[in-house]
């Protein structure tokens, strides 16, 4: 028989690790790269682009407390402080842009948000396969046709003789509107717009949510009694509710992504009381005009809005759900 | 030259740690058989070896030479997962030859060993499938060709046949017990079930919580356990323990259980009058009938649990249970009435109440 | 949830009947700006111009089409969408799927910092100007290498990819170690085979990004003859709405400026058309995989 090993003799050393030197910390690190090199050349190519074209953009950031010469480059001009956010607080055209941000992403929210749930919730009821299937296909497409082409379809459907809607709206004696160039209208068309590219495709999320409902659920409310319309209220609504919690918040935090490319191919100069955000200002000032250091202040103040509410929404959701946007 | 020696192998991950200093030789050719509950350590340990988990202190060697710091694939080990880890992508052919493949062995040599070895494990007509086609057992053994194929100077298993049904279980633990006699290999094998423990093992090292409680061969566990954590551990249904205290008399010292159960011990027994111990003794040495030297223990009778030839008595000692296998001789109606039991001198153990440690038997 | 009709009450056949009409809505108005961009496209210059057009094509002509693909300046852009899309698409899984393996592996040190490194991107940007400026300065403006090298990398889909290869179980890892494959090889002959829904949304995501981008392309091109479709369809637009002159010379083609539009908004959208069919169940995994997850 083996010598015995008892419990006794070797509970001195329980959970006494010994010491590792920092030869022996050295050792084990070039054992680790001699076997596991070809991880880090893996990983390399994405650092060195994100880098590159992600994080020295963040250097050059700078600029926003400097009056830029591009002769002078970002390490010579001169830093002025806080100056380019005074001026940017105090002009009108910056703090209607940011307003207008605001405003759009609250009727995207209050519009934009529940339609895809309630895509998702009539979908549901369909009980019809083919059908069903049909116009899922149908709706999800605008999610993949680019924002110009939707643009070019917006901007011939409501132009003021050509477009289909003021031949329409003559159909009723109305007036034709010129639609694109009018402020008021601006901003329904352009949610509208968004809805219809976008409802469909999100409706997804939602669907797969409600499918993860038990059909045991339903079932005992079919013996209940209960009309489909009290199941969507008392069953289905309640089961997807993390689901909408969580995709809520993820909204919420990315309240100052307005998608600016359709604005850009949207707006005019018009329309700019309702339609001008940050990023279409920073585009015309920055891009357009040249005044690099101010349009990269009002981006960098955007960025930070945006990052704030990230981080908030990171948090909220994490704590809330099983899920982050790690 | 050995198979494998592990000297005083501790692991932690962070602070916490999970095996407390081990040592073990595995001679050539030798199949030992590493048992023990979840969270013993076995597995760590195996992982080890195989170059899977980092050694925290101590020294494995294989064939002789320091493995410490070699990567698994120069250990030249190979190992059967629990979960067998097949490609699903690839075919059986495929999964079999991956580890040639990878080496840039020539063609022919690898159509040769790969058609040897699925001969040998009775896998040839499944060549051209998936993993997802085949059922268990095949799986299985689709795992240890692709172990076998490569010629290994070690296996190591681990827990191979946790995923299968008992009667598969069975039969594969048969195979791989031939198939070791076939090949010859030096093999570590991890499980937690002491039945394939005792039926395929050369020698068995006991784990429990890091340490090794005892290593020796399945009987010598079976008749020399050295603490009760071995003694309940090995043996189906477990040995029957029970607090006493050591009595002198005419006949020698004895195990006092209450005023009613006192049990003759060993001889060569190590104990001192009034010394707290633990006594214990199998259910199948056990014995209906009275013989020399058997002392008689008055039982009360709970429950008969026929099993075919053999039945479970379930019975107690005052607050204490006493499981007895008996023969049925085709009808467990005499057993109803079984009112006492004898337990033969020479077949009791006894153990130090406080450390557990066996009192009879060989010192190691 | 496949339900019995017959056990529908008269009020449930009801709302199952109002349900369908507010789908069957749903659907008609996702198609109609299709078909009426079609039928514009088809349809006489002056008729589109004087909005006669509803449904069907009126004065049906396909002059809008002959006068759009006769221009070279068509099919040079449509190259280059090609050119930008099929360089883009694989130069992001050059990248990005290595580097979702890496960072999936638990013996990578620093992993943590690495995660981070990349989620990071995700919550904060530099912003419109430091990208241009440091484009400018990279020397990557106005040219192909510089379109298809600076949007190749998405953190979202490294995240998604990292996700997937975790969820793998390690034991494949181990075992082909153990058979002796190299990082490279197990990435290469166990992981992506076995990660294709996962390699073929992510695939999917940078095709459809590439095809319809604009804004960058638009900014960072001078040189007309790279500009993809996109850039082209919207110059085109531009300067139909804005240029008198050339709106009045078209008055008198049979063509006009709105059956133009819309003939190239109809060009460029029949490759999605074409391909959408066949991708419809990657993309439904997709959002699972990459989405929020019950």
């Amino acid at each position: 028989m083996d010598s015995i090993q008892s419990k006794q003799a070797a509970s001195k050393e329980l959970n006494v690790r010994p010491k590792r030197s920092l030869k022996h910390k050295l050792i084990w690190l070039g054992d680790h790269f001699k076997n596991e090199w070809q991880l880090y050349i893996m990983l390399a190519p994405a650092i060195i682009w994100f880098l590159l074209f992600l994080y020295k953009p963040m250097y050059g950031l700078q600029i926003a407390f400097k009056d830029y010469s591009i002769f002078l480059g970002v390490k010579e001009s001169p830093w002025v402080g806080w100056e380019h956010f005074q001026t940017l607080f105090s002009n009108d055209q910056f703090i209607r842009a940011f307003m207008n941000t605001v405003k759009i992403s609250a009727l995207n929210l209050l519009f934009g948000f529940p339609a895809p749930i309630i895509l998702a919730l009539l979908f549901n009821e369909i009980i019809n396969a083919t059908y069903k299937k049909t116009a899922q296909t149908i709706v999800y497409l605008p999610h993949f046709i680019s924002s110009v082409i939707i643009a070019g379809i917006i901007t011939t459907a409501f132009a003021p003789t050509a477009g289909i809607v003021n031949t329409m709206l003559g159909w009723f004696g109305l007036d034709s509107i010129y639609f694109l160039t009018r402020p008021e209208w601006f901003r329904p068309i352009f949610v509208g717009a968004g809805i219809w590219q976008e409802a469909g495709f999100g409706s997804i999320v939602f669907l797969a949510a409600i499918a993860g409902v038990s059909p045991s659920l339903y079932e005992s409310a079919v013996v209940d009694g209960a009309s489909r319309w009290q199941m969507i209220w008392k069953i289905t609504l309640p089961s997807i509710l993390p689901t909408i919690i969580i995709m809520l918040i993820i909204r919420i935090g990315n309240i100052m992504e307005v998608s600016f490319e359709m604005i850009i191919l949207l707006y005019q100069p018009s329309t700019y009381s309702t339609a001008d955000v940050v990023n279409t200002w920073v585009y015309r000032q920055g891009l357009q005009s040249g005044q690099y250091d101010i349009a990269a202040a009002a981006g960098l103040f955007n960025a930070v809005v945006a990052f704030v509410l990230v981080m908030l929404a990171n948090t909220l959701a994490r704590r809330y759900g099983r899920t982050s946007l790690w | 030259m050995s198979g494998v020696k592990i000297e005083k192998i501790t692991k932690s991950y962070g602070t916490i740690q999970v095996v407390h200093g081990i040592d073990l030789e595995v001679a050539e050719k030798e199949f030992v058989v590493l048992v023990g509950p979840s969270g013993c350590g076995k597995s760590t340990t195996l992982r080890m070896i195989a170059g899977l988990e980092e050694i925290t202190s101590g020294d494995i060697s294989i064939d002789g030479r320091l493995v410490n710091r070699v990567a698994p694939k120069d250990r030249d080990v190979a190992m059967v997962f629990q979960n067998y880890a097949l490609y699903p992508h690839l075919k059986v052919f495929d999964n079999i030859a991956f580890g040639l493949r990878i080496r840039k062995e020539s063609k022919e040599h690898i159509n040769k060993t790969v058609a040897e070895v699925s001969e040998v494990l009775g896998l040839t007509p499944y060549l051209d499938r998936r993993p997802a086609e085949l059922s268990g057992g095949q799986r299985q053994r689709v795992a240890m060709g692709r172990a076998i194929v490569r010629h290994p100077k070690v296996f190591l298993f681990d827990e191979p046949l946790s995923n299968l049904d008992a009667k598969l279980r069975t039969q594969m633990r048969a195979e791989i017990k031939q198939l070791h006699k076939r090949l010859g290999a030096t093999s570590v094998y991890v499980t937690h079930d002491q039945v394939e423990a005792m039926t395929l093992a050369d020698r068995i090292v006991v784990m429990n919580d890091g340490h090794i409680e005892q290593i020796g061969t399945p009987m010598e566990l079976f008749v020399n356990p050295a603490n009760t954590f071995v003694a309940s551990f090995i043996g189906s249904p477990p040995m029957n323990q029970m607090p006493a205290q050591i009595v002198g008399s005419a006949a020698g010292f004895q195990a006092k259980v209450n005023d009613n159960v006192t049990f003759a011990i060993p001889d060569n027994a190590r104990v001192e009058e009034g010394q707290q111990v633990v006594v214990g003794v199998r259910p199948e040495h056990l014995s209906l009938n009275a013989g020399d030297g058997a002392s008689a223990i008055p039982i009360s009778l709970n429950l008969v649990e026929p099993l075919g030839s053999e039945a479970l008595l379930h019975t107690s000692i005052s607050e204490h249970s006493l499981v007895v296998k008996a023969e049925t001789h085709g009808d467990i109606s005499h057993l109803n009435e079984v009112t006492q039991v004898y337990a033969p001198k020479h077949l009791v153990s006894v153990f130090d109440a406080e450390s557990g440690l066996a009192l009879t038997g060989q010192r190691g | 949830m496949a339900m019995n009709m017959n056990l529908y009450s008269r009020g449930d056949k009801l709302f199952a009947l109002a349900t369908s009409v507010l789908i069957g809505l749903f659907t008609v108005a996702t198609l109609y700006p299709f078909i009426y961009i079609a039928a514009v496209s088809f349809s006489g210059g002056f008729a589109a111009a004087a909005g006669k057009v509803v449904l069907t094509p009126v004065d049906a002509t396909t002059a809008a089409y002959m006068y759009i693909l006769s221009d070279p300046q068509f099919w040079r852009s449509y190259l280059n969408t090609f050119i930008y899309t099929i360089g883009g698409t694989i130069m992001s899984l050059l990248i990005v799927i290595p580097a979702a393996y890496a960072l999936s592996r638990p013996q990578l040190l620093g992993r943590r910092f690495w995660n981070l490194f990349v989620a990071f991107t995700l919550w904060f940007n530099a912003g419109l100007i430091p990208f241009f400026l440091n484009m400018r300065d990279l020397n990557l403006l106005d040219s192909y290498f510089g379109i298809i090298i600076s949007f190749a990398v998405n953190a979202f889909n490294i995240i998604l990819l990292r996700n997937f290869f975790e969820s793998l179980p390690n034991s494949f890892e181990e075992a082909a170690r153990m058979d002796g494959a190299n990082d490279f090889q197990i990435l290469w002959k166990v992981y992506i085979p076995l990660s294709k829904p996962a390699i073929a949304t992510i695939t999917l995501f940078c095709i459809v990004a590439r095809w319809n981008g604009f804004f960058w392309a638009m900014v960072l091109l001078k040189s007309q003859e790279k500009v993809p479709v996109q850039v082209f369809l919207r110059h085109t637009i531009a300067t139909l709405s804005d240029d008198q002159e050339f709106t009045a010379t078209l008055s008198s083609q049979p063509y006009g400026p709105e059956s133009v539009t819309a003939a190239i908004i109809i060009c460029t959208i029949i490759p999605v058309l074409i391909v959408y069919p066949f991708i419809q169940k990657y993309f439904e995994k997709g959002i699972l995989l990459g989405g929020v997850k019950e």
